[in-house]
C-alpha cells in the first residue's frame, strides 16, 4: 500500500530526479480482508507509475530494481514495478491459519 | 530458490512497459513444513501455474531480463512446477 512520498533535500547525484514512495508490504491476512491496511515493514521505492496514496502497488527488490533505469546506473534497490487494479487471493486454509 | 504455493492471481493496467504480456501469480513461500510464512508474493510465470500449485522460485531476474529485455523491473520467476517434495 502506498502510504507517501519521499522527497530528498540533498542527495546523490546519481539519485537526484528520482521520485521516491513511502510503501508499505500488505501480509496475507490483510490482503484476504481487503481492508487496505498494510502491515509489513515500510520501505522506500523509485517510481515513475505515480500511484495515489492508498493504491496498492507491486514492487520488486534487489539489484533487478534498477534495470529500470538501465543502461544509466541509478541506485536504488526497490522499484514499484506496478499499480494493482484487481487481485484474487484465496489461500487453502483461510488467513487465521497463515503464519 | 524457494518454493511457494500458488494462492491466486493480478492484474495491473498501470505498469512497466517491458511487463505488458505478463501473467502475475500470488503466491506465498512455504517452509519446511509447508506451510505459508512472510507475506504474499507477486510472480511471473509462463509455465502455466495454477491456483493451489507448487512452485519453484528463482529469484535472479537474469531469465526475467532474457525473456523481458534489459530495463525488466522483474526479480521473481516461476521457473518450475513442483510434483512432489520429500522431507525426512
Amino acid at each position: 500500500m502506498v502510504r507517501g512520498r519521499v522527497v530528498l533535500n540533498n542527495a546523490v547525484e546519481s539519485i537526484r530526479g528520482t521520485t521516491l514512495l513511502l510503501v508499505e508490504p500488505v501480509t496475507a491476512d490483510n490482503l484476504a480482508a481487503r481492508n487496505g491496511a498494510g502491515g509489513g515493514k515500510t520501505l522506500v521505492v523509485a517510481d515513475r507509475l505515480s500511484p495515489h496514496e492508498g493504491q496498492m502497488v507491486g514492487f520488486v527488490e534487489g539489484r533487478e530494481a534498477a534495470n529500470a533505469y538501465w543502461p544509466g546506473n541509478v541506485p536504488v534497490d526497490a522499484y514499484c514495478a506496478l499499480i494493482v487494479e484487481n487481485y484474487d487471493f484465496q489461500p487453502p486454509n483461510g488467513p487465521e491459519t497463515q503464519k | 530458490m524457494f518454493l511457494a504455493r500458488i494462492d491466486g492471481t493480478l492484474t495491473s493496467t498501470a505498469k512497466h512497459a517491458t511487463l505488458e504480456a505478463c501473467r502475475f501469480l500470488l503466491g506465498q513461500r512455504l517452509d519446511a513444513d509447508g506451510q505459508a510464512s512472510g507475506e504474499p508474493i507477486v510472480l511471473l510465470d509462463r509455465l502455466g501455474a495454477r491456483h493451489g500449485s507448487t512452485v519453484l522460485v528463482s529469484t535472479d531476474g537474469d531469465i526475467a531480463r532474457k525473456w523481458l529485455g534489459n530495463t525488466a523491473p522483474a526479480r521473481l520467476i516461476v521457473v518450475g512446477i513442483v510434483d512432489q517434495v520429500y522431507t525426512g
